[in-house]
């Protein structure tokens, strides 16, 4: 519709008035330019319900309702209640100042978590990750197993154990998976620094590295701007097949019986975690296999 | 704790901090997950939430302490039905900008607008949220990237996709 030699911002930076007087002069000759110009003209008459911000606040007071501090004018003996305060000061000690904080998810869950500095971590399916809350200005590291996505915020050096390996960084966005015999990190902004036994890589933006058991490590390059997951996609690329079966076995809670089959096979594709027949069929018809769902949905058994 | 001015277990500081971020974290979750009375559920919720931990809230990191808090409730809730963004009765035409401000807008007949809206209707939900945070709530791309944590290009790129997305959509009308 546009011509290719558009670059990919070209339209947000029309719209903001950034082109230049060249660029819009070609644009406004340009056959599509007169579309662009309606869909623009026709958004900017929409017009959205209003929102009653008193109102709201009213409900939001009378809901937290017993949360709002009664005061008492009556004389209050002082001994019970510093004994309830001493031990209420305990329990919550135990808690602020336990050792971790942990998140877990479960079958076909993700979570978004706010670290203590404002960095983001989003976990996927089936994963745990821990850090230390009141050390973390001193030393900010998650231990994770499973996978997450990270936005870190710039600071002192951020980093991610696994037992496959450490990941660290300054400040970026990056994806980690580790599970037993599989290692995979891609970046997706900034730099990363991945470390194991074997050795020591530097990710720039765009770069992904993987180490799996009895293949050799490799890195390829990619252009996805979060990982698929995020939208409720998986994606693999030249994966051995068990590591699929593995991630469909985590989004949707289902056993795959692969008695029958050769778990050798390299798979490329991808598949939705929020639709288990989509997700079955696309797998299993691209790989030429015949699946049948267990009388009670929980197991998948696999024929060649 | 709570005499303290930036607490937000202050009555005035909350109640300053919930009038100035509501509507945007409301029209927010809209945007993400399609359906407004659902967004104003959640917005309550996560400012009781808000309320309850107040202690352990500082005031400055209360913005991305309730959009964390209101994506998870999103998430939650939509995890197991998918639902069409809706704009009937939510998305209305505003009358005066219509003579106002483009007056080739006139022209456009009342079928265009029902598949422009259709056409961000079928936006996927990054896309859909960058467009109308920056038609409707008219904010810089700037604000909207802060408020996702993504850099300004990612943004552009988003509305780019969005407008190519939008024009095969709505066709040669």
């Amino acid at each position: 519709m546009l011509d290719d030699k558009k670059d990919e911002i070209f339209l947000s930076r029309w719209i903001n008035g950034e082109l230049s007087e060249e660029e819009l002069r070609e644009f406004k000759s340009h056959p599509e330019y007169e579309y662009y110009m309606k869909i623009m003209a026709g958004a900017d008459a929409l017009d959205l319900k209003g929102y009653d911000v008193e109102k709201e606040l009213t409900i939001i007071k009378s809901k937290r309702g017993n949360n709002t501090i009664k005061k008492s004018s009556s004389v209050i003996k002082l001994w019970p209640y510093f004994a309830v305060a001493a031990s209420v000061a305990i329990i919550l000690g135990l808690f602020l100042f336990g050792p971790n904080e942990s998140f877990t998810t479960n079958y076909g869950e993700q979570l978004a978590v706010t670290l203590p500095d404002g960095s983001e971590m989003i976990l996927n399916a089936k994963s745990n990750a821990s850090f230390d809350k009141d050390s973390w200005e001193e030393n900010r590291t998650v231990s994770l197993e499973g996978e997450a996505y990270f936005k870190v915020k710039k600071g002192s050096k951020f980093t991610v154990t696994t037992k496959n390996g450490e990941v660290s960084v300054l400040g970026t966005e990056f994806n980690v998976q580790s599970y037993t015999s599989f290692f995979e990190v891609a970046c997706y902004e900034g730099k990363v620094s991945v470390t194991n036994d074997q050795q020591r890589k530097v990710l720039t933006a765009g770069n992904a590295y993987r180490n799996l058991k009895n293949i050799a490590p490799e890195s390829w390059t990619f252009v996805a701007q979060t990982p698929s997951w995020i939208n409720s996609t998986s994606t693999f690329r030249s994966v051995p097949i068990k590591y699929v079966f593995k991630e469909i076995e985590e989004q949707y809670n289902i056993k795959v019986d692969t008695s029958n089959i050769n778990t050798g096979v390299i798979y490329t594709g991808t598949f939705p975690n929020d639709n288990i027949e989509v997700a079955l069929k696309t797998v299993f018809s691209t790989l030429g296999m015949d699946y049948s769902l267990s009388q009670d949905g929980k197991t998948v058994v696999l024929e060649k | 704790m709570s005499d303290n001015k930036n607490s937000t277990c202050n009555e005035q500081a909350f109640d300053q901090f919930f009038k100035s971020q509501s509507k945007l974290l409301r029209n927010y979750i809209y945007y993400k997950f399609g359906d407004l009375e659902q967004a104003e559920d959640i917005v309550q919720d996560t400012f009781i939430k808000l309320w309850n931990n107040c202690s352990k809230v500082p005031l400055d990191k209360a913005k991305s302490y309730i959009y964390t808090i209101a994506t998870n409730l999103g998430i939650s809730i939509t995890r197991h039905q998918k639902v069409r963004f809706k704009y009937q009765d939510y998305i209305t035409q505003r009358k005066s900008d219509v003579t106002n401000e483009s007056p080739e807008f006139i022209a456009l007949e009342k079928e265009y607008m029902e598949k422009l809206k259709n056409a961000i209707a079928d936006l996927p939900e990054r896309q859909r949220e960058v467009f109308l945070l920056s038609r409707i709530d008219k904010k810089t791309y700037k604000e909207i990237a802060e408020m996702s944590n993504v850099s300004v290009k990612a943004i552009e790129k988003l509305m780019h996709k969005a407008l190519l997305a939008m024009r095969k959509k709505i066709g040669n009308i």
